[in-house]
């Protein structure tokens, strides 16, 4: 398994594609000593296919830009889209991926590349396909003949597809490859660049609003034009990192900035790509490190430490007046239901972000504590920490910090202090397009001070209909709307809302442009042919619906189209409101760091400063008087 | 074998004279950039457009000619072409190979400016002149790869020194990949390796690390008879190993007769050097240490456990590099890892739920499981292993509300597996609990029953309903399970009934149903299921249809009914009867074309049921109902039809 010099339990790239909207190849960086490895191994690999005749060989060339481009062109009408189906459905043809039956084949794809030289069809496989932006990055690790052809078995199958822990199976190939994984992280990196948000992550301070990042430290606080790697000041890459917020959450971020509309920088990711995996093996995928040592370069008073080795990841020691920064983020995930027969469902996402500027090569450590009362699920640490066994409610975390901000632990929690929005949404429609509805909430209850917080906004989003006027008076708070939706600000402005707890009413309602049906391209349904091609199956039954607000809702419900794999479900087929919120002062899980309890050693002083900050995820309220999305609460 | 692919036979004696090569690029037109950017691309794009330029003669030395002009501006851009199209160049000779090492001393030794001779420019020219000598499939001569060896030593020979540490680091990976295309290429100098890596301490460090331990690792490997302690053998000027020049003896040597040449004392103690401080590495860094690392330590017997405690902590590291990074060790030596394999698999599925997470990691972390499950169930090693610790937190892979429906179907696999590992427990203890943790998993995608039947929810569902019934049911010639004991299953019998009730509450969902049972149909082991289930349509479904227009959704599922000779045609031919008449009632000026597209697909079905069962058990009813049609069917042309087949 591992006998094979490092070939493959090592992580190898073949290739680095960019494809831009229009699908044509904008960059490509392909490296030759690893093209050689693979070369050399389909030879073998193809002297064995003369002994036995049955097995095919497999694709040793590589691909021009153009193939590649028309391969994944050629994918993309087959499986409906760049990502593709993903599952199994009955469009999906013997040979695709989709045909595979299994979700990652929305990231992992393969291409059929047509060669005058092999001829057609030619399967090259494993590729990372990113999206990021307007741009598609495909990566193409290094694995060995027989991985390719036993996916190319996967996906030519005649039976009804993989038993669950039998057969030959993607899983199994997926932990055999650590260059997928490998790939994976040189895609992200390499998106982060080409989106513009390599940004670390925030850490804040008192005094001022937010510390930067690595450049910063060395050059004491000046950003360097260009390439400052200052975190953003609101939007914390934090945010970034997590998928379930920046996702489109039914239709209301529809207006957040749109990235990928800038132009590819390729000298500085030709730069990036040169230092972190000169031939094709990645060294180091730190981007801030990279660039940082591009910029800089070392001088002769750059000293290594005495008697210690530097750490690859930390090519810089810091030297200044020392310090240590700790931010909790938290974001909070509801599902508030306030019915019966399904409980709410509300959980912290947290982590602890730190800054460390100390100088030489310390270790600190600090315990953590309240692990029970918060009911820290997960516990997952940065690379330059040593993690003890778990204790049952006390764990010391010790870590080697790396300069600049870094992500030091990511933990899942409930929320110790309950939810800090509770209550009911609840909207009827009355006519077509009329409908009346009725908040019922209370903020911050059994919240006490410190616990700020800073502003709390509902949004109603309709993003199928189209909003004429609204009619009604909250108890507290100022309403506005957009074409899509209805926004209540309750709690905005300087003044934050602490020490006590509010209740607040908005009883009104809400008025529609008439529905219009929106016809759907039947090419990105995801079964609609075997649906659709019975087009005289009938709607006729409107006369026998039991009220208007079912004969609406089944009308916009037919023609709703198939969301995509990676939302968690239908968004717009319910009625919700979405609550943001930011609050200060402390976590919600009870995850705090004792700024008195971090020591440091060799024994330094520095004092420790720590910050909070929780903010909203998807927390949502879902219409007690409609359908809503659940899950069968977990047992563990 | 890495080690087949090169051969170092060619003559050490030529050396080309440098005066003659000059002149013959002299008498070339240069390029200007513009110009080298349009080649750059077209190259890339490939095909015809690539073709354009093959008459320029001399191209690669009109390029290092660009590459030395001082205000040339794309350098850089230039350097890796010709790497990247390395293999592509024909005229890769040794003239153009000594050249290119020139060219390649003259910048690293040229004085920094940071305009046109940058730190970045010496760093590409020492990975892309590297480069393309190993990917270059000609014979060299070997004063030019000792030449270009050479030059890379001597830049690495100076440990700690501060302002060029970076582009010695460089150095070292350039050797690197040498001595991973060339094993053994360094093998007489690994004391010298040794000692500089003990003494380098920038964050440089790594990368004299890693050269040490590929060294390390294709001596072990290629079982090669050096002294890694041993240091007589001058760094520079350095020499090809004599072992190398003879002919492939790496490869010869190491299973010649099963016996051990190399120094195992010497190479436990550089292990136990290389083991020391593992902290320092990146995570990519770690990932190619012990790729090289494990097949050492397989080699020489090393304790499995030693690694274990090394390096078991990085399953609690979120990256999951380093995460893999344990999998692959937890491959390699079951046996150290033995009672580790809950723990490995409860942090699996904490990752999964991780929702700081990119949602392709999660995935990642759950194909993991699955994965890891397969090959120790599948008896890798020697010894059988007992799965993954499943049934203990079996219940924890329920899905969230929130987690994207890939993460869902995955976890639905899980709890399908799940399911695998109760049904092996007395089935009274858990029968009733199968049937739950089915239908408490499938809430999470409920929307399937009142969404458009194209909805991914259905999508997800359906293919979890796929999942759970032929659970761990193979499609193994050899695998023993059959088709009876799946459908003496619970989840059949419970499968069963929410199919029907599907169809009966919900009548669109009947294409989807029958694209499901399509798919039975189709596979050669599970055919009998679908056959089965279309039965139990049969029977049950069928008379408790309402007539109504909207039956036409069920038309499908009657033609693979039809389809089907197991199945006695009667019932449906009732129902077809029942169906005309209720047509014939309705049939009306408002009508438009329902009566003649409902009656032509009733006939459709009719000759389907003629084409398949040749039984005398359907005429008696098939002739009444054509009968009847041809008699008082309103719509002519289906009058018509309905004559000519009776």
């Amino acid at each position: 398994m591992s006998g094979s010099g490092g070939g493959c339990g090592g992580c190898s790239i073949r290739a680095i594609w960019i494809l831009n909207s229009l699908d044509a190849v904008v960059f490509s960086r392909r490296f030759p000593v690893v093209e050689k490895r693979w070369r050399t191994a389909c030879r073998s690999e193809n002297e064995k296919v003369t002994e036995n005749s049955l097995s095919y060989s497999v694709f040793s060339l590589f691909p021009s830009d153009s193939e590649l481009a028309a391969a994944f062109v050629e994918r993309k009408q087959r499986e409906g889209s760049a990502r593709g189906f993903g599952i199994r459905v009955s469009q999906s043809s013997v040979g695709s991926d989709s045909w595979v039956d299994d979700p990652i084949t929305r990231h992992i794809i393969g291409l059929y590349i047509n060669k005058e030289e092999e001829g057609d069809n030619n399967l090259l496989w494993p590729l990372i396909l990113h999206i990021k932006g307007n741009y598609c990055i495909l990566i193409l690790p290094l694995v060995e003949p027989r991985h390719v052809k036993a996916y190319a078995r996967l996906c030519q199958r005649s039976d009804c597809g993989n038993a669950v822990g039998a057969d030959e199976s993607l899983s199994s190939l997926l932990v055999d490859l650590p260059s997928i994984t490998g790939a994976f992280m040189v895609a992200h990196a390499i998106g982060d660049i080409v989106a513009g948000d390599a940004v670390e992550p925030e850490v804040l301070v008192s005094a001022s609003p937010s510390v930067g990042g690595l450049l910063d430290s060395l050059t004491g606080s000046i950003g360097i034009s260009g390439i400052s790697s200052r975190a953003k000041p609101v939007a914390a890459p934090v945010a970034s990192s997590i998928p379930s917020s920046t996702a489109v959450t039914g239709a209301v971020a529809v207006d957040a900035p749109k990235i990928g509309s800038r132009p590819l920088d390729k000298d500085t990711l030709r730069t990036f790509i040169s230092s972190s995996m000169p031939f094709g093996t990645p060294l180091d995928l730190s981007y801030s490190n990279i660039s940082a040592i591009k910029v800089n370069g070392f001088s002769s008073s750059d000293l290594p430490p005495a008697d210690l080795k530097q750490p690859a990841w930390k090519p810089y020691l810091y030297k200044g007046k020392q310090r240590m920064l700790f931010t909790i983020h938290e974001t909070v995930n509801a599902a508030m239901y306030d019915r019966d027969e399904i409980p709410d469902n509300i959980s912290v996402s947290g982590q602890i972000n730190c800054r460390a500027e100390l100088e030489g090569l310390p270790d600190v450590s600090f315990p953590l504590t309240g692990l029970n009362a918060a009911h820290v699920e997960v516990l997952s640490f940065h690379p330059c920490a040593q993690v003890s066994e778990h204790g049952a409610d006390k764990q010391a975390v010790m870590f080697s910090p790396p300069l600049g901000n870094f992500i030091l632990l990511r933990y899942q929690a409930s929320c110790g202090h309950g939810p800090p929005i509770k209550g009911f949404y609840q909207l009827s429609m009355v006519s077509e397009d009329k409908g009346a509805f009725l908040f019922k909430l209370c903020l911050m209850e059994g919240y006490k001070s410190p616990l700020t917080m800073e502003f709390c906004t509902v949004s109603m989003p309709f993003p199928r209909r189209r909003v004429v006027s609204f009619d009604g008076t909250p108890s507290i708070g100022t309403v506005s709307t957009t074409e899509h939706s209805v926004e209540w600000k309750i709690v905005s402005g300087g003044r934050g809302l602490s020490g006590k707890s509010i209740e607040a009413t908005f009883p009104g309602t809400v008025n529609f442009a008439p529905w219009q049906t929106q016809r759907l391209p039947s090419s990105r349904s995801f079964l609609g042919s075997i649906a659709d091609e019975d087009s005289d199956v009938e709607t006729e039954n409107s006369n026998n619906m039991v009220n208007m607000e079912e004969f609406i809702m089944e009308k916009m419900i037919n023609d709703l189209p198939p969301v995509d794999l990676e939302e968690p479900f239908c968004w717009q087929a319910y009625n919700y409101a979405k609550v943001s919120f930011k609050i200060a002062g402390a976590s919600l899980s009870g995850m705090s760091v004792d700024p008195k309890s971090v020591s440091i050693y060799p024994a330094v002083k520095a004092p420790a400063e720590f910050s909070t900050q929780v903010t909203s995820g998807d927390y949502i309220l879902w219409n007690t008087l409609g359908k809503c999305p659940s899950a069968a609460a977990e047992k563990v | 074998m890495p080690g087949t692919a090169y051969n170092f036979s060619v003559s050490r004696l030529k050396k080309i004279d440098p005066i003659l090569k000059t002149q013959h690029t002299m008498s070339q037109k240069p390029l200007s950039p513009q110009d080298w950017e349009s080649l750059i691309e077209d190259f890339q794009h490939g095909g015809s457009r690539r073709y354009k330029w093959s008459s320029i003669p001399s191209l690669l030395d009109l390029a290092l000619s660009s590459i030395l002009k001082k205000d040339f501006p794309l350098k850089i851009h230039l350097i890796i072409f010709l790497e990247e199209f390395s293999d592509n160049f024909l005229d890769f000779d040794e003239h153009f190979l000594e050249r290119l090492i020139d060219t390649l001393k003259i910048i690293i030794q040229s004085p920094t400016d940071n305009l046109h001779i940058t730190l970045s420019l010496k760093d590409q020219m020492l990975v892309s002149t590297t480069s393309i000598f190993i990917s270059s499939t000609h014979q060299f001569n070997i004063i030019i790869i000792e030449s270009l060896v050479e030059f890379l030593l001597i830049l690495i020979n100076r440990p700690n020194h501060g302002p060029d540490r970076q582009t010695r680091g460089v150095a070292c990976e350039c050797l690197r990949e040498l001595e991973r295309s060339y094993p053994c290429l360094l093998s007489d100098i690994a004391g010298h390796l040794w000692s500089l890596c003990q003494n380098e301490r920038t964050h440089v460090t790594q990368s004299y690390m890693l050269l040490f331990t590929w060294v390390i690792h294709n001596i072990v490997v290629h079982n090669v008879n050096v002294s890694i302690l041993n240091t007589s053998v001058p760094l520079v000027p350095f020499n090809v190993p004599q072992s190398l020049l003879l002919s492939d003896v790496c490869s010869s040597n190491s299973n010649s007769n099963g016996t051990n040449n190399y120094n195992y004392k010497e190479l436990r103690r550089a292990m136990a050097f290389l083991l020391e401080s593992p902290q320092i590495l990146t995570a990519c860094g770690m990932v190619e240490f012990m790729a090289m690392i494990i097949p050492i330590a397989v080699a020489l017997e090393l304790q499995a456990s030693l690694l274990k405690v090394q390096f078991f902590g990085m399953v609690y590291s979120h990256d999951p590099m380093l995460f893999h990074v344990v999998l692959k060790l937890y491959l390699s030596f079951f046996d150290a890892f033995d009672g580790q394999e809950g723990e490995i698999a409860r942090r699996l599925m904490l990752i999964s739920k991780e929702a700081q997470s990119f949602l392709v990691f999660r995935l990642l972390a759950l194909h993991w499981l699955l994965g890891l499950n397969q090959l120790v169930l599948s008896g890798k090693g020697d010894k059988k292993k007992k799965p993954m610790a499943f049934d203990l937190m079996g219940l924890s892979f329920y899905p969230n509300v929130f987690d994207p429906l890939a993460l869902k179907a995955l976890k639905l696999d899980l709890l399908a597996l799940c399911m695998e590992s109760l049904k092996s427990k007395s089935d009274s203890e858990m029968g009733d609990s199968v049937e739950k943790v089915f239908e408490d998993g499938i809430v999470s995608v409920s929307a399937y029953k009142w969404l458009p039947p194209r909805s991914t929810e259905t999508a997800v569902a359906f293919r979890a309903f796929h999942k759970f019934l032929i659970g761990g049911s193979s499609h193994f010639d050899t695998d023993p399970s059959t088709t009876t004991t799946i459908m003496e299953s619970t989840i059949f019998h419970s499968l069963q009934g929410m199919l029907l009730d599907m169809m009966l509450e919900c009548q669109k969902l009947v294409p989807v149903i029958v694209a499901f049972v399509d798919r039975l149909l189709g596979c050669q082991k599970h055919c009998w299921l679908g056959e089965r289930l279309l039965q139990t349509f049969d029977e049950n479904f069928l008379p408790k249809v309402v007539m109504d227009y909207k039956l036409a959704s069920c038309f499908p599922l009657f033609d693979r009914i039809a389809e089907n000779d197991t199945i006695p045609p009667s019932r449906l031919l009732e129902l077809l009867i029942k169906f005309m008449v209720f047509l014939v009632e309705k049939h009306g000026p408002d009508t438009g074309l329902k009566s003649w597209s409902k009656g032509s697909k009733v006939l459709g079905v009719c000759r389907t049921m003629l084409m398949h069962h040749h039984s005398s058990r359907l005429f008696l009813r098939l002739s009444r109902l054509l009968a009847f049609t041809c008699l008082y069917f309103p719509d002519l042309e289906v009058r018509d039809n309905a004559r000519y087949d009776y």
